[in-house]
C-alpha cells in the first residue's frame, strides 16, 4: 500500500433522466489518503464536490454487494478496489449491461425477476415440523460437512451484479437468467434438504438458461467472493445432460 | 463505455416511473485478453465450418469416381489446403484445451457418492486420457499396430 497522498482525475459518468438525453463525463480532482478504496474517492466527490451524484453503497467491506461500478472498464466491488491499482486517472461508471437510471445507479429489478425464478429458497414437500405421522423424528435437519461442500461455495455470493455486468451472453440476450441467478439455484438444487430440483429446473432448462452460456468463464473472473458462476452453470448443464439421458434409457426416466 | 448492449438487456418485466439510459458493454469486452481468446475460442466455428465443407466435397469426389477422388486427394498437398489443416490443428488444440482443461474441472459434481478431486487431478487425468487416445489414434493410422 503505498503512503504517499495524491491527487487523482475521477472522471464520473453523470446522467439525470430528467435532464440528459444520453449519460455524459464529468471530471473531478480529488485528493486522496493513502489506503484509499475507489469507493472513498467517489464517496469524496459526492461529500465535498457534488452533492447531486447519485451511487450506492453500504457497507463498504464487500459483504453487502451495493457499490459495484465499472472501473476503469472492469466490473469492480469499488470498497474492495483499492486506488494503488490504477494511476492517477480513473474512470467510474454505473455497471455494464444494466439501464441506468442516475448517475452511478442502475436499474436492478429485471434481475430480481431472474433471481426470483430460481425460487432461491429450499423447497420441501412437507415441512418437519409439520410432519405429525413422524412426531417423534422432528428437529433440525442435519447435515455433513460433505453435504454442505456440495454448495457451500455457490451460498457465498452477495448479488453484487458484476458477473451480470461482464458477462457478453446477458449484454446481448435479455431472456439469459444469469451467472447469479443459475448459482444460487444451483445452490438449491445441491441442497441435501431441498426437494424442489424438478420445480427450478423448469425454469433452468427452458429457454435463455443454462445453455444460453457459452462459457465466456468472465463471471468467475470478476466475482469478489470466489462464487465461481461458471462451475454452477456447467455443473447445471452437466445435469440436465445426465437427465436427458437417463430419461431415454431408464424406464420412467429412472424417476 | 463501448457499444450498446441489448436495448432490453437487464430489464424488468414492469417497466419503472423513471426513464432509464440504456445498458451498454463494458469498453473492455473485446480487448481484455481473456475476452479476446474466448472471441477466438468462438472464432473457430468457422474453421469447422470449411472444414465441413472440405469433408463434403472429398465424399462428393469419392462418390462420383476413381478420378475425381484422386484429384481431389492430390490437390490436399497445395500449400493452401497446407495451411488450412494447420489452423484446423491448431483450432482442434485450442478447443480441445480450454473444453477439457478449463471447462471440466468446473463441471464436476460436488455431493453424491464419489469424491471431489482437486481439479490438478482431474486435468491431470484428462489429458492423460487425451494423450493416450491421440498416441493408440496415430499408432492406428500410422499402420503401427492392426
Amino acid at each position: 500500500m503505498s503512503d504517499e497522498k495524491k491527487t487523482i482525475k475521477l472522471e464520473i459518468t453523470r446522467f439525470d433522466p430528467d435532464i440528459d438525453e444520453v449519460p455524459k463525463t464529468e471530471e473531478y480532482e480529488v485528493p486522496t489518503e493513502p489506503g484509499w478504496k475507489v469507493l472513498d474517492a467517489v464517496n469524496y466527490v459526492k461529500d465535498n464536490l457534488d452533492p447531486s451524484l447519485s451511487h450506492r453503497w453500504s457497507c463498504r467491506m464487500a459483504v453487502c454487494g451495493s457499490c459495484g461500478m465499472m472501473v476503469n472498464g472492469e466490473p469492480k466491488l469499488t470498497c474492495k478496489t483499492s486506488l494503488d491499482e490504477y494511476g492517477d486517472a480513473i474512470k467510474v461508471e454505473p455497471l455494464a449491461n444494466f439501464p441506468v437510471v442516475r448517475d452511478l445507479v442502475v436499474e436492478i429489478d429485471g434481475f430480481m425477476d431472474k433471481f426470483k425464478s430460481v425460487k432461491p429458497w429450499i423447497i420441501r414437500a412437507k415441512e418437519r415440523a409439520e410432519d405429525m405421522e413422524n412426531l417423534n423424528e422432528r428437529g433440525t435437519y442435519s447435515q455433513s460437512p460433505d453435504e454442505l461442500s456440495a454448495f457451500k461455495q455457490f451460498s457465498m455470493c452477495i448479488n453484487c451484479l458484476l458477473c451480470y455486468s461482464a458477462c457478453p451472453v446477458v449484454a446481448n440476450e435479455p431472456e439469459f437468467i444469469g451467472p447469479a441467478a443459475i448459482a444460487l439455484g444451483h445452490r438449491y438444487n445441491t441442497d441435501s434438504r431441498d426437494e424442489g430440483a424438478a420445480e427450478r429446473n423448469d425454469v433452468f432448462r427452458g429457454e435463455g438458461t443454462v445453455f444460453s452460456c457459452s462459457f465466456a468463464n468472465e463471471c468467475s473472473e470478476v466475482c469478489p467472493k470466489n462464487v465461481d458462476p461458471a462451475s454452477a452453470v456447467n455443473q447445471a448443464k452437466l445435469g440436465a445432460v445426465v437427465d436427458w439421458a437417463k430419461g431415454l434409457i431408464l424406464p420412467r426416466g429412472g424417476a | 463505455m463501448a457499444g450498446a448492449a441489448h436495448p432490453e438487456a437487464m430489464a424488468p418485466r414492469k417497466k419503472g416511473p423513471t426513464r432509464t439510459a440504456p445498458p451498454m458493454m463494458p469498453s473492455s469486452w473485446w480487448s481484455a485478453p481473456r475476452i479476446r481468446i474466448y472471441l477466438l475460442f468462438g472464432a473457430t466455428g468457422l474453421v469447422y465450418l470449411l472444414a465441413g465443407f472440405l469433408i463434403l466435397r472429398l465424399a462428393w469426389a469419392l462418390g462420383s469416381n476413381p478420378m475425381a477422388w484422386q484429384s481431389a486427394f492430390d490437390g490436399l498437398s497445395h500449400p493452401l489446403y497446407v495451411i488450412f489443416h494447420l489452423i484446423l490443428l491448431v483450432s482442434v488444440l485450442g478447443v480441445g484445451i480450454r473444453a477439457f482443461v478449463r471447462m471440466m474441472p468446473k463441471m464436476q459434481p460436488r455431493g453424491g457418492p464419489l469424491p471431489v478431486l482437486p481439479p490438478a487431478v482431474v486435468r491431470g487425468a484428462i489429458v492423460g486420457l487425451w494423450a493416450g487416445i491421440t498416441l493408440f489414434m496415430v499408432l492406428v493410422l500410422s499402420g503401427a499396430i492392426f
